[in-house]
């Protein structure tokens, strides 16, 4: 696999959407995003021959993502920012949905949509990066631990505070009695 | 059971030991607490995946850096640049050496190495030394002076010289026309002879130049053996050029 240019292609086809997704909703700037995942198979394809397969590929490609956002908040002393549009444009929201939901259905998820991003942009770096890997890219508890460098224990603890905040949060917007309990 | 939110979290994920799992469903049938906060929870997780990031063409490839171009024929170096300037100094060279100064009947005539006409049979006067033309400019500025007195003495005294007074006006014009006839040629022929000057001194410096461009040339042959070749062709299509 090592220097094979196709090979590694293959697999950043089949990562890109994953790596920018993590990056964005760490980071929450679509072009930051963009240059960190770029910037993650351009440093995974050089490091490719000290990959022992020692851990799953995508196990890696997170930690370079996550390790290269760390860099980014640090290097840029500021807390994420969602960059999301002020208005809706429901035209183009009804491109999105599914032939069976309603544009106000479609306007409600945008809404939530942009609500999340907005409490999640508030939670402390730790609790975001636990519930990003865990609700979007269904890592286990062990796989979290193992990226984050932290026992299990500890994944589980910023896993229930970080959804508790959101909970809080997302209620405070509104957002609750949408979904409701 | 209800302080540990490690447990809640395993079953909310359904990431949980099958025993621990049965233990704490039976415990959610009798605590509210646990069960609402499961629910709310749950609310929340499904209102989380609503977050989609932005949609968009990643394309992202790895490429190999652009190799190096393919080395041409030839590469433009400083010795290209020495040989161009050399040929260019040549090319004028060539075209004012066979600058064409006659003087003839028509006049001057001046024509350079771009009009390839036949060169025409050198005029003897046109081989006048600088020393004759000097002398021969001192002897018309001599008679010119000698006919300025002749004819201020004319209208200033009644007395005249006898071979002066001899002369009628119209003698007179037609001698002054004469002299001056005469000055203008002896200036164009001045003129000519200068340019003579100026091409020969021009002609020794050319050759000056072509024998230093010469040892360039040489030295350049020596470095590189493509180089050689080229200014040799160089060589050969300006020698062509000229004819």
């Amino acid at each position: 696999m090592g220097g094979d240019l196709d090979s590694f292609n293959q697999l950043v086809l089949r990562w890109e959407r994953p790596i920018y997704a993590l990056a964005y909703r760490v980071i929450g700037r679509e072009e930051d995003a963009r240059d960190v995942a770029q910037e993650t198979f351009l440093r995974a394809f050089r490091a490719l021959k000290g990959f022992k397969g020692q851990a799953k590929f995508s196990s890696w490609l997170y930690r370079i993502t996550l390790n290269l956002c760390r860099d980014w908040i640090r290097r840029e002393r500021r807390t994420p920012l969602v960059q999301a549009p002020e208005g809706v444009d429901v035209i183009e929201l009804a491109g999105e949905g599914t032939p069976s939901e309603t544009v106000e259905e479609l306007v409600s998820r945008h809404e939530i949509g942009r609500a999340v991003a907005k409490a999640m942009s508030q939670l402390p770096e730790e609790q975001r990066t636990a519930i990003i890997l865990k609700e979007y890219h269904g890592l286990t508890f062990q796989e979290i631990a193992d990226l984050l460098d932290c026992p299990l224990s500890t994944v589980k603890t910023r896993l229930y505070q970080g959804l508790t905040v959101l909970r809080k949060q997302l209620r405070d917007a509104g957002v609750e009695s949408t979904f409701g309990k | 059971m209800c302080d540990s939110k490690e447990l809640l979290v395993s079953f909310l994920y359904d990431e949980i030991d099958p025993a621990e799992k049965h233990a704490f469903q039976r415990h959610l049938s009798t605590c509210v607490e646990c069960r609402d906060e499961l629910a709310a929870l749950g609310a929340t997780r499904a209102q989380v995946a609503l977050w989609t990031p932005p949609d968009g063409d990643l394309g992202f490839r790895i490429v190999r850096e652009a190799e190096s171009p393919k080395r041409r024929w030839f590469q433009l170096s400083p010795a290209w640049g020495l040989a161009a300037a050399a040929m260019l100094l040549v090319a004028i060279g060539a075209a004012i050496a066979n600058l064409d100064i006659r003087y003839g009947s028509d006049g001057l005539v001046v024509r350079t190495g771009w009009n390839h006409v036949n060169p025409a049979p050198q005029s003897a006067d046109s081989n006048v030394t600088p020393v004759e033309w000097k002398a021969q400019a001192d002897q018309l500025d001599r008679r010119l002076r000698e006919l300025e007195q002749t004819m201020s003495a004319r209208a200033g005294s009644p007395v005249q010289n006898a071979s002066a007074s001899d002369l009628s006006d119209a003698e007179l014009l037609h001698r002054v026309r004469d002299i001056v006839g005469q000055s203008e040629t002896r200036h164009e022929r001045m003129v000519a002879t200068r340019l003579t000057e100026l091409m020969r001194e021009y002609d020794a410096q050319r050759r000056l130049d072509l024998a230093t461009i010469d040892q360039g040339m040489t030295r350049l042959q020596n470095s590189s053996g493509v180089t050689k070749d080229l200014v040799q062709r160089l060589l050969v299509r300006t020698a062509y050029d000229a004819k």
